[in-house]
């Protein structure tokens, strides 16, 4: 069926399941590092939340929340390995990929509300502010500092490690690359170092690190209790920060949106289909990362009623077939009851060599007389003029409610005029498209396609 | 180096300013220095002399040696063009509003001490210009400048939080009635208003006149212009500054007696914080504008000003004071043995000064943003700045709350969640502000826990807002999944309420503390009160999605247990939950989280919410109930106990939520309608001239969407599009509604073996082609 059951598999004998998943992963080496780590990182864990409620700091609450996703991080990195090793060699290797950018979602989802609670906590404390102990506050940071810089370097954990590079900046990342641009104007030797993207988390781990050392030591000297209250706030932030960009990332792939970056590669490869013979309009475009970096997508390609079928199938899927790995093309076709049909005039056996050109060369239009004055006088760039006879007297009028309700209910103007590509005009003013000229329509659709690269 | 990884457009290298070598420039920076020194200098002695003067007088002989000295030096009244009536009515406001800011950071001066006025209250346009656009508009000019603002903003709160001022225990001793006059009576009062002591309070004064000096000087230019430049215009304003002033003046000395002895005393130091405060200060601060660029010379100019005032602050050791009290004697004066020290929390606070400075007055670096539009011919970059120019226009405030209250209440699900948020936040804000007013923690950490709720409700609104919102390129299938997200977010969340109530029961169970049950009974009834509203509001909602998955009545059980366990993290913080209640409803609950998670609630946003408010209704009874059992009988080891109970069934039930999210979030088929999908399946492929299909996709988008993808292989004699209709209404009646089918024939295989060329594809094909052949044979593959 090519669906997951990740939850079912809970439900057959749980402990059989787990002692032979137990043996699948300490087999492996790379996993055992990952179990063997994943121990310690419990083991740290605990007994930093042991000195943190003897210490009373909120700050070191707050720094080990970080070593608590690094634990999170690390869980799921080991049960993908199980995964991998006995699931996905059969169902669903494409879905399986969802689960990753669901598990980087939830974990970096579950820290910032936790920081959102350390911040909560931290302005009840402004109120009134207790007293902090040190004893144990340097000691546990380093711990926590050696634990974090030590899983985070040694075990790869593939998912946040694209994540963390595919997502946006977070404001941390950002200052402390001006910083170091600056320092690099003084002293040109460290670009090397500084200048790279930084790892967001061995940033975020530093810093914690470091205010919470500034806290001891105002603590320790002054006695300035409000500095650990202030230093939580400022590690909350930071965390905030930091998973921010990331949790936005995987969300817009959960959303099943399109990736802001592919979208000028995608309608470059649009406008190269809307040019192809035969086609009138491409619509209802959907494309959607499956996991990380995989595109998944469909599209409804309106074609003229003697164009072929099968060929401009193949040429719509061989140029979208570079950029969209798992394609789903519809072609349609107007008023196809009508028997002038001329759809099997053409034979599959006699292909023109000239077809078979190559990806960047677009089949040259043969002369048509009746129908393609309209899309010869326009100009190659607008993607779909739709010819204005189809918009107001379609002959076959009476197929459309049949077809169309099903591909898109949703569509805010009327079913039988629904021509344009609506996810570029709905992107627009929808008003200009209302009055359903055919014109109106081409040069709504060629500034809808003309804004995102301006933009 | 620099342009190679900056995104910025107007890079600083060749295009921006062209600096001057500091060499030629050291005559000037000598001369800033002299003089922000002297005028350190003033500003010391100055506060020497507010303990003796009454501040009106001081400000009134400021103004007035400053106005003899510049008539005498910059002729207003020889030179230039003659100034007409409204332009001395102008002069005469303005002058005013001088009079005011001088006074504020006079008296502000009084209250801080000369060290703390310096820092404050010195900074130069620039900064404090840069540092409000940070603040207060998105083009705030780069990390740096942001990294500036928020320096400053920690230096102030520094002086705020860490200074600790000797002075301000004796200060805050001060008799009433001890004020000279009306007017520092009314400031005192309202710095006592405020609650604050009196050297805090000076330090909001100071950066609110800060900031009132800053919209004058702005607001001044044009007058300036108009009267005739800039020096002009301050000798004016001194002038009619003075004669405002001279009538209270009269007053002031008619009325009170002065505590000065001998005003020949204080002829020189008069003279002396003339010349360098008023008059060397502005003549070189504008000299030095001329021939340095306005940044270079305000981080300069503050540069010294607070290294030089961190210098005397050590060093001065009030001569004028000891002069002054061997000569009056009174013993009023003692209490100055205590002045304004140099603190560690001055000390920070100074270097963060300095070092916000001149982040904030140096010149920003980052060009605007600017996108590539193409190459030219000869092969530069061209960039658009359009995008900056859109971004400006945008709507006015008032617009857009009307705007987005409208979208609000069109629609049933968030006009029910902002009634319940709006009546949510009234209690909260009612709670805090008497929980302030009568000082009770307890009521103020609950106030906030209630927040921390509130943020669910918010986040709940927001997605039920969003979802309406239309198709966009990026968001290709409209945003009805940000229903769910919310959902699954909102589940993250009672998960961490969950652990932190565990860990707090935790700690509590191997030490029970004392719980003072006197303030709770009111609090939790008023909360039980406002949730029993949310919840007859979002019952029904809820009911109704449930009743679409045909699981009403599981639903229903489900919440009560879950809304019960919440309780506990509620008040978790004051240590109640309901003993025997939690207890009664486990089973409850425990079998109803079953139930519910064999139907999918069809809106996981509402889903969420509800269990929200359900959890805190249930949680405002379990006080109650914990209250009076805690009164009755004193079991206090029941209470972590309770809570550790709640956390687990919180978590045991937020997972039906959980799972229904990720399963939609995941793509999976939909489980309720998997039985119709694969009956749909068997049917097309008993549709006539279908081979067979492959890679057949179906996945909830939203509530109302339902998409699919399927190919299908063809006979090569059919017509597709008649194919495409069979397929598309079966799948219809199994519930898909947005669906497309990729049609394929041999010739499809036979085309895209023509067009890739790869060996390897044209491999694949064929054997795609072979496994067609005997398809058609009638064997399936699936």
């Amino acid at each position: 069926q090519g669906t997951i059951h990740p939850f079912r598999k809970t439900h057959r004998s749980f402990f059989g399941k787990l002692s032979q998943e137990f043996r699948l992963v300490t087999s492996d080496r790379q996993s055992w590092r990952i179990l063997v780590f994943s121990m310690l990182n419990v083991f740290c864990t605990g007994c930093l939340l042991m000195w943190c409620s003897s210490t009373n700091s909120m700050a070191l609450t707050a720094y080990t929340y970080l070593t608590i996703f690094d634990l999170f991080s690390r869980v799921f990195s080991v049960i993908f390995v199980c995964l991998i090793a006995h699931v996905c060699v059969c169902v669903f290797s494409t879905r399986f990929k969802r689960l990753e950018v669901l598990a980087v979602f939830a974990s970096t989802v579950l820290v910032q509300l936790g920081a959102l609670f350390i911040l909560k906590e931290s302005v009840e404390r402004f109120v009134e502010q207790p007293e902090v102990h040190t004893g144990r506050l340097l000691v546990g940071t380093f711990v926590a500092l050696f634990f974090n810089l030590l899983t985070l370097l040694s075990v790869k954990n593939k998912p946040f490690v694209y994540v963390s590079e595919a997502a946006s900046t977070s404001w941390l990342q950002e200052h402390v690359a001006d910083l170091s641009r600056s320092l690099c104007g003084i002293i040109p030797g460290l670009s090397s170092v500084l200048l790279p993207r930084m790892n967001p988390f061995v940033l975020i781990n530093v810093a914690g690190a470091l205010s919470l050392s500034i806290t001891y030591m105002l603590i320790e000297i002054n006695n300035y209790n409000a500095v650990d209250t202030a230093s939580a706030v400022a590690i909350g932030l930071m965390i905030f920060g930091t998973m921010y960009p990331m949790s936005v990332y995987s969300g817009k792939v959960l959303l099943q949106t399109t990736p802001s970056h592919v979208i000028g590669q995608l309608d470059k490869l649009l406008r190269e289909v809307s040019t192809l013979e035969g086609v009138l309009e491409v619509r209802n475009e959907h494309f959607w990362t499956v996991g990380f970096g995989s595109l998944a997508g469909s599209v409804h390609v309106r074609i003229r009623r003697d164009a072929n079928e099968q060929m401009v199938l193949a040429h719509v899927t061989n140029r979208l077939f570079t950029l969209v790995s798992t394609l789903t093309v519809q072609i349609f076709k107007d008023d196809w009851i009508r028997p002038s049909l001329m759809a099997e005039a053409l034979p599959a056996s006699t292909l023109r060599p000239s077809d078979y050109g190559g990806l960047s060369s677009f089949v040259p239009p043969p002369p048509k007389p009746s129908e393609d004055i309209n899309r010869l006088t326009s100009t190659p760039f607008k993607p779909s003029s739709p010819p204005p006879e189809f918009s107001f007297n379609t002959p076959g009028r009476h197929v459309h409610p049949v077809v169309l309700p099903n591909t898109q209910p949703q569509r805010p103007y009327g079913m039988g005029l629904s021509y344009g590509a609506s996810p570029y005009t709905s992107m627009l003013n929808q008003d200009l498209a209302r009055p359903g000229m055919g014109i109106g329509i081409g040069m709504n659709l060629g500034m809808g396609a003309g804004m995102p690269s301006l933009q | 180096m620099d342009d190679k990884y900056s995104s910025n457009v107007l890079s600083s290298g060749q295009l921006g300013m062209v600096e001057v070598p500091n060499a030629r420039l050291t005559r000037y920076i000598v001369l800033l220095l002299v003089s922000k020194v002297l005028k350190a200098l003033g500003i010391f002695e100055s506060y020497d002399l507010l303990k003796v003067v009454h501040i009106v007088q001081f400000i009134f002989i400021l103004k007035l040696g400053c106005a003899v000295i510049l008539v005498f030096f910059q002729k207003p009244f020889s030179s230039g063009k003659a100034i007409s009536k409204r332009q001395w009515i102008k002069l005469l406001k303005h002058s005013v509003i001088s009079c005011i800011i001088s006074l504020l950071g006079f008296f502000g001066l009084t209250l801080c001490g000369p060290l703390r006025t310096l820092l404050l209250f010195e900074h130069s346009d620039v900064v404090v210009i840069a540092l409000l656009s940070v603040l207060f508009t998105s083009s705030g000019g780069g990390p740096s400048k942001t990294r500036g603002a928020a320096l400053f903003i920690i230096a102030v709160i520094c002086l705020l939080l860490f200074d600790n001022d000797d002075l301000m225990a004796k200060m805050a001793e001060h008799p009433e009635g001890h004020h000279d006059s009306a007017l520092t009576h009314a400031l005192y009062t309202a710095i006592a208003f405020l609650g604050v002591a009196d050297h805090k309070g000076g330090v909001v004064l100071l950066v609110v006149s800060l900031c009132l000096k800053i919209g004058f000087h702005t607001a001044s230019r044009k007058l300036s212009v108009e009267i005739g430049g800039a020096k002009r215009l301050y000798a004016l304003d001194n002038l009619v500054s003075c004669i405002v002033l001279l009538p209270w003046v009269i007053v002031l000395s008619a009325t009170t007696e002065s505590k000065v002895e001998s005003w020949s005393a204080l002829i020189l130091p008069f003279g002396m914080i003339i010349f360098s405060v008023m008059i060397l200060e502005f003549y070189v601060e504008s000299i030095c504008i001329a021939k340095m660029e306005a940044p270079r010379c305000a981080r300069y100019g503050s540069i010294f000003l607070f290294l030089s005032g961190l210098l005397l602050a050590n060093f001065w050791t009030h001569p004028l004071t000891e002069q002054l009290r061997t000569m009056s004697k009174t013993p009023q004066q003692e209490s100055t043995e205590t002045e304004h020290v140099l603190s560690g929390g001055v000390l920070v606070s100074a270097i963060f000064f300095i070092m916000a400075d001149s982040i904030l007055s140096s010149p920003s670096k980052k060009g605007q943003k600017g996108t590539l539009v193409g190459y030219s011919p000869e092969g530069t970059p061209l960039y658009n700045f359009m995008g900056d120019a859109l971004q400006h226009t945008s709507q006015s405030l008032p617009r857009f709350i009307k705007d987005s209250l409208k979208q609000i209440l069109e629609e049933y699900d968030s006009r029910q969640i902002f009634y319940f948020l709006c009546l949510n936040l009234a209690f909260t804000f009612v709670e805090l502000f008497y929980g302030v007013w009568t000082n009770s923690l307890g009521l103020i950490s609950d106030g906030f826990h209630m927040l921390f709720d509130c943020s669910a409700l918010v986040l709940g609104l927001f997605a039920a807002l969003m979802t309406r919102w239309k198709a966009t390129r990026i968001y290709s299938y409209g945003y009805g999944r940000v229903e769910i997200l919310s959902g699954f977010i909102n589940g993250l969340f009672l998960m961490v309420i969950a652990f932190f109530v565990f860990v707090e029961s935790v700690t509590r169970l191997v030490d029970p503390p004392n719980i003072n049950t006197d303030m709770l009974t009111p609090v939790s009834v008023g909360g039980l009160l406002v949730n029993l509203v949310g919840i007859c509001a979002f019952s029904h909602a809820h009911s109704h999605g449930a009743a679409k998955s045909n699981c009403s009545s599981h639903d229903h059980g489900h919440s009560h247990g879950h809304g019960h366990s919440e309780h506990g993290h509620s008040h978790g913080g004051h240590g109640h939950g309901g003993n025997g209640h939690g207890q009664s409803s486990h089973g409850h609950s425990h079998g109803s989280s079953h139930g519910h998670s064999h139907g999918g609630g069809m809106n996981a946003n509402m889903r969420g919410v509800f269990l929200h408010v359900l959890a805190d209704t249930l949680g405002s009874v379990g006080v109650i109930i914990s209250t009076i059992l805690i009164r009755q009988f004193g079991w206090l080891i029941a209470d972590p106990i309770c809570s550790l109970f709640i956390s687990t069934l919180i978590f045991l039930s937020v997972i039906p939520l959980l799972t229904d999210a990720a399963e939609v979030l995941l793509l999976r088929t939909p489980p309720e309608h998997e039985k119709d999908l694969n009956i749909a399946l068997e049917k097309i492929e008993k549709v006539e001239g279908v081979l067979s299909y492959r890679d057949p996709h179906f996945w909830r988008h939203s509530a109302s969407v339902i998409a699919g993808t399927i190919h299908l292989q063809l006979m090569s004699d059919v017509v597709e599009q008649r194919i495409i209709q069979q397929v598309t209404a079966i799948l219809k009646d199994a519930g898909v509604n947005n669906l497309s089918v990729q049609v394929e024939k041999e010739a499809y295989f036979q085309h895209m073996s023509g067009l890739t060329t790869g060996f390897h594809d044209v491999l694949a094909m064929t054997q795609q082609m072979e496994s067609m052949n005997y398809l058609k044979d009638g064997t399936c593959i699936m």
